[in-house]
């Protein structure tokens, strides 16, 4: 799904990027974990061709994303709140996701309700414009957003942050579950309680470099800790 | 980056270092503000700008005196500039309400400080003494009090007289504060505007005499200048006790939730795949402040011609025509048009990130404009009564806004790498929040252009000529959307890096 070659990001001097391959397959939940300043919002921002590289491609679905734009028909991504439109009801931002994504308003409806219990009756039906809900809500809508039309490939920054505690499981059962098994999915997170549980494949970058790239196994949760306890 | 920042010792607080604390942060907000970081080129060009305004303001006012006098007027100028006051007060209030952004949102990070609340609340107020808006007594009244003074009043008659209307504009200053929180004072100010107007029209009651009265007591008598004091007082007890009723979270300083307005617009959906772009723009309009205000400014440009038409010296001058007919109708595309595609800064990652045509994006935006322009036209039809040829000349000029003026307007967009905070009012002079020398430059030929295509055919030829020039132009361009919208995206696509790094500052 997602080829990264020789792929490099300098600012001046500094390296805050450097990888030199990386190959993630369909279908595999991928975890990305790093302190602050690793590199993990430049790697996304270089797979959705936010920024451009120094060196270096990347490919998704077999298209090189700085050259054709083919790859964002099957990718969405929620990184931040740069990726709502805040003055419209959750309701309208939903409907426009839907008509990009060529989502008839029927199928959009279903999907919503199955996030019924996820949005906890504080999302839909609130008559109030995005930038009025609290953090926790934003995000919500955001990451429901990334979901809409069942993209290939999904990215997303932190989905856990912000959560409250039973907004986190949920999340987490969501990602687990069957709908998104064949879905290729990103997560970076700082919960690495979170993390382990729900991807397959763990990469653990740090000052822009790979330091542990693992499928996970029952030990990982305690390689980690033991890795940033600084043991 | 790059700026070196002190970090400062804590000290033990005393009372009056408080004070002084109030007063550096005050300092450090405003000359760490963005607008500072702007290029030096920008700052010196709105420097300029500003002192133009001041200038003609000035120049203007100081003509008013002499200009009252020399027509035949059986009251003394003061008396009759006295009686307009208060229209000019309301003038006042409404462009206060739209422009004036009050600082109280800053309260928010002191309230937990051990600050006295009367404290914030003084220093608060007293800041706003220094907006830009009240200016108006050094650039309105004082000239027209120093043309007093060299007719024959006395130096403390002229004094008093300045000093009430400082005092005045001093009272406006704070119950703007009252207004500018709750939309239903504004429409009772509007409602107040409305019947003040109507008494005088039926002559039942002259509110503009009345207030002018006071005005000319205080000359008569100064001791009245204690009753403005009183007045100002009053107006500042009013608005300290409705912020201190106001300083709690959940209270005044609450950020206001806002009614969702503008409903789906399902009306809209017979533009096909133009209208998902269409429908958020005029969402982007009504719900947003700062919009908001561009669209009221638009048209304001409306009444531009005014300034030009009923005066026979334009009427044989075709380049001055061109002019003002293309502003007339030229407003929003002006200033919409300019920020496009900085309007969409705060989400521009998202959009990037869909899978969306960036030519229907283009396009939508374009309609927008367009159909602006055309229903600015219908409601400059009124200018028929300066004659047929002052329609034709404003209508050819809105043709060449929509064919051609749209286009120009959107390249120098793109050239407005500055994000847009939609829901901020933009402040009336400092606005380095959005401009760029690039752009300026490019309103260049949104002006020149329709005076050379009207100018030239109009001066050699014969007006009609000229008009069809112009209106031909537009047309053109309007038939060549599709090829001007796939030109324009070819450089959206090449800057899209450079744009999604500036915006996301």
């Amino acid at each position: 799904m997602i080829e990264v070659n020789k792929l490099s990001k300098t600012y001046g001097d500094a390296t805050v990027l450097s990888l030199d391959a990386l190959s993630i397959s369909k279908g595999e939940h991928f975890g990305l974990v790093g302190n602050n300043g690793a590199g993990k919002t430049t790697l996304f921002s270089l797979l959705l061709d936010l920024i451009q590289a120094s060196t270096g491609t990347v490919t998704i679905g077999g298209v090189e994303v700085a050259k054709s734009e083919e790859w964002k028909k099957q990718t969405a991504a929620f990184i931040d709140e740069n990726f709502l439109i805040d003055y419209l009801t959750p309701e309208e931002y939903f409907e426009f996701v839907a008509q990009l994504r060529k989502v008839d308003t029927h199928t959009l409806k279903d999907f919503l309700g199955r996030f019924e219990e996820f949005f906890n009756g504080e999302v839909l039906n609130q008559k109030k414009y995005i930038r009025d809900f609290s953090k926790g809500n934003q995000k919500k809508i955001g990451l429901a957003a990334a979901f809409i039309g069942q993209p290939e490939l999904i990215i997303l920054d932190e989905p856990f942050a912000n959560l409250d505690p039973s907004s986190q499981i949920r999340l987490k059962n969501f990602l687990s579950s069957e709908e998104n098994k064949a879905t290729t999915l990103l997560v970076s997170s700082h919960d690495l309680n979170h993390v382990t549980e729900v991807c397959d494949r763990i990469l653990l970058l740090e000052k822009g470099e790979v330091v542990k790239d693992t499928p996970k196994s029952a030990a990982t949760l305690k390689e980690l800790e033991a890795y940033f306890s600084g043991q | 980056m790059g700026v070196v920042t002190k970090t400062e010792e804590f000290r033990p607080i005393s009372r009056r270092t408080n004070q002084m604390n109030l007063f550096s942060l005050q300092f450090k907000e405003s000359f760490r503000a963005p607008q500072w970081e702007a290029k030096l080129s920008i700052k010196i060009v709105m420097a300029l700008v500003m002192l133009y305004f001041i200038g003609a303001f000035v120049l203007g006012a100081s003509f008013i005196y002499p200009g009252l006098n020399k027509n035949v007027l059986t009251k003394e100028p003061l008396e009759v500039f006295n009686s307009v006051l208060v229209y000019l007060f309301f003038f006042e209030f409404i462009l206060r309400f739209f422009l004036q952004q009050l600082p109280v949102t800053n309260i928010q990070s002191l309230i937990l400080l051990p600050l006295k609340k009367s404290k914030i609340i003084n220093q608060v107020l007293f800041r706003s003494v220094f907006s830009g808006f009240n200016l108006t007594p050094f650039i309105i009244y004082l000239p027209f009090a120093i043309s007093m003074y060299r007719d024959d009043y006395l130096a403390t008659q002229v004094a008093a007289w300045w000093m009430a209307l400082v005092l005045t504009t001093l009272c406006i200053n704070f119950i703007i504060y009252i207004i500018n929180k709750d939309n239903r004072f504004f429409v009772g100010l509007l409602l107040l505007l409305a019947s003040t107007v109507a008494l005088d029209y039926y002559s039942i009651f002259d509110s503009g005499a009345w207030v002018g009265k006071a005005f000319d007591r205080v000359v008569e008598d100064t001791n009245y200048l204690a009753l403005f004091v009183l007045l100002a007082l009053c107006s500042y007890r009013l608005v300290y006790s409705f912020l201190k009723r106001g300083f709690y979270m959940d209270a005044g300083l609450k950020k206001k939730k806002t009614q969702v307005r503008g409903g789906g617009f399902a009306f809209l959906n017979v533009f096909g795949e133009d209208a998902l772009f269409l429908k958020n723009d005029l969402r982007l309009v009504i719900r947003n402040a700062r919009p908001r205000q561009i669209v009221v400014m638009s048209f304001l440009f409306l009444f531009y011609g005014l300034v030009f038409f009923p005066q026979e010296i334009y009427r044989n001058q075709p380049y001055v025509l061109a002019f003002a007919g293309m502003f007339v109708t030229g407003g929003f595309t002006l200033t919409f048009g300019n920020y496009v595609p900085a309007w969409d800064s705060s989400y521009y990652k998202l959009l990037m990130t869909q899978n969306l045509s960036y030519k229907n994006y283009l396009l939508s935006k374009w309609n927008l404009m367009a159909f602006v322009t055309a229903f600015c036209t219908l409601l400059a039809v009124p200018y028929v009564y300066f004659g047929w040829d002052v329609l034709a000349i404003i209508v050819a000029g809105s043709f060449f806004n929509i064919g051609l003026g749209t286009w120009i307007t959107l390249f120098g967009g793109l050239l407005n790498k500055t994000p847009m905070k939609l829901n901020v009012k933009a402040k009336a002079f400092d606005n380095t929040q959005a401009f760029s020398l690039n752009q300026f430059l490019l309103t260049i030929p949104k002006m020149v252009l329709p005076v050379i295509l009207y100018g030239l055919p109009a001066q050699f030829i014969s007006p009609t000529a000229g008009i069809l020039c112009l209106a031909g132009a537009g047309v053109l361009g309007i038939l060549l959307r599709q090829q001007m919208a796939t030109k324009i995206t070819q450089l959206y696509i090449e800057q899209k890096h450079e744009t999604i790094a500036a915006f996301n500052k």
